[in-house]
């Protein structure tokens, strides 16, 4: 029997920032935009829609005098990730 | 990388993959520089203190071991700085813990000679049993080759791994063929295959 996937993960660039910041303690905008190659505008709308589901916590901040958004995963968001993947393998063990 | 309703179970699982070995790679990158600045300034000391000590003064010249420390921590100060922003994640953590532990136990190791070398504390205080023969360069060879080793095993790669063998079971047994100070050419060696050929593989396959 398929488990249903949480339909928030199921997009391949919100799925990729919760796989970056499940083993992190935070990660910095910039580097998500470089590891996962979206434009800054698409990152910032799926960060925004993981943020409002309580999946990350978005920090805005001063690095100097340059301005630093910071993202963590909330407990909420590691729980949601962990059930994605138990659901995933109900898929790929078929 | 757009949004996609028709996403596969196996698309999902290639996207968590690629990211957690995206991130390993980017750790193992960045480990390059340090473990190559930490070899160098060993590689510098070493047969320094040696000549020092056997041509002025004695062992008393291994309290530049402190010196070099700070020089290193220093230089890794600014390696740090100078390299891409990369969040702190649980394998970087991981190696950060191994090569403390390994600094806590070889510095107090090290303190603790220096005292007795000095005569600040009495050599029966340490030892008591004048028979058992402790070799100090075995000692931080193994500590060396193990947090070598770990590293490699943590960040799974097999070239720093064999390394991290070679260094510490070779210059464990091999320091025990000399003593003083030409125990510190074996610490040199021991720093050539534990950090400077690991850093030196990386940083050309970081370059490729």
């Amino acid at each position: 029997m398929f488990q249903p996937l949480d339909p928030l993960l199921h997009a391949e660039l919100r799925l990729a920032v919760m796989s970056l910041l499940i083993s992190a303690d935070e990660a910095e905008f910039p580097y998500i935009k470089e590891q996962t190659g979206a434009t800054a505008g698409n990152l910032s709308v799926q960060v925004d829609k993981l943020s409002a589901a309580g999946y990350i916590e978005v920090e805005k901040t001063f690095k100097g005098k340059r301005p630093c958004t910071i993202c963590r995963i909330t407990d909420k968001g590691r729980k949601a990730f962990e059930a994605y993947v138990e659901a995933l393998k109900s898929y790929l063990s078929k | 990388m757009e949004e996609n309703k028709n996403l596969t179970a196996e698309r999902s699982l290639e996207i968590i993959t690629e990211q957690i070995e995206r991130s390993q790679r980017t750790i193992t990158k960045n480990s390059a520089l340090p473990l190559m600045w930490w070899g160098v300034c060993v590689i510098i000391f070493a047969p320094l203190i040696a000549y020092l000590w056997k041509n002025h003064g004695g062992p008393i010249w291994n309290t530049l071991w402190a010196v070099m420390w700070l020089i290193g921590f220093i230089g890794n100060w600014l390696i740090d700085k100078k390299k891409e922003t990369v969040p702190t994640t649980f394998v970087s953590k991981t190696i950060g813990h191994v090569w403390s532990t390994f600094g806590l136990f070889c510095g107090g190791i090290g303190i603790l000679f220096c005292l007795i070398g000095t005569g600040v504390l009495p050599l029966k205080l340490i030892i008591p049993n004048a028979y058992i023969f402790s070799c100090i360069t075995s000692i931080i060879s193994l500590c060396f080759g193990m947090s070598t080793c770990i590293t490699g095993r943590i960040i799974q790669n097999l070239l720093i791994q064999r390394c991290g063998f070679i260094a510490g079971l070779g210059g464990f047994f091999t320091a025990l063929f000399f003593s003083s100070y030409q125990q510190l050419y074996v610490m040199a060696g021991v720093t050539i295959i534990a950090l400077i050929i690991p850093g030196v593989v990386i940083h050309i396959q970081n370059k490729k």
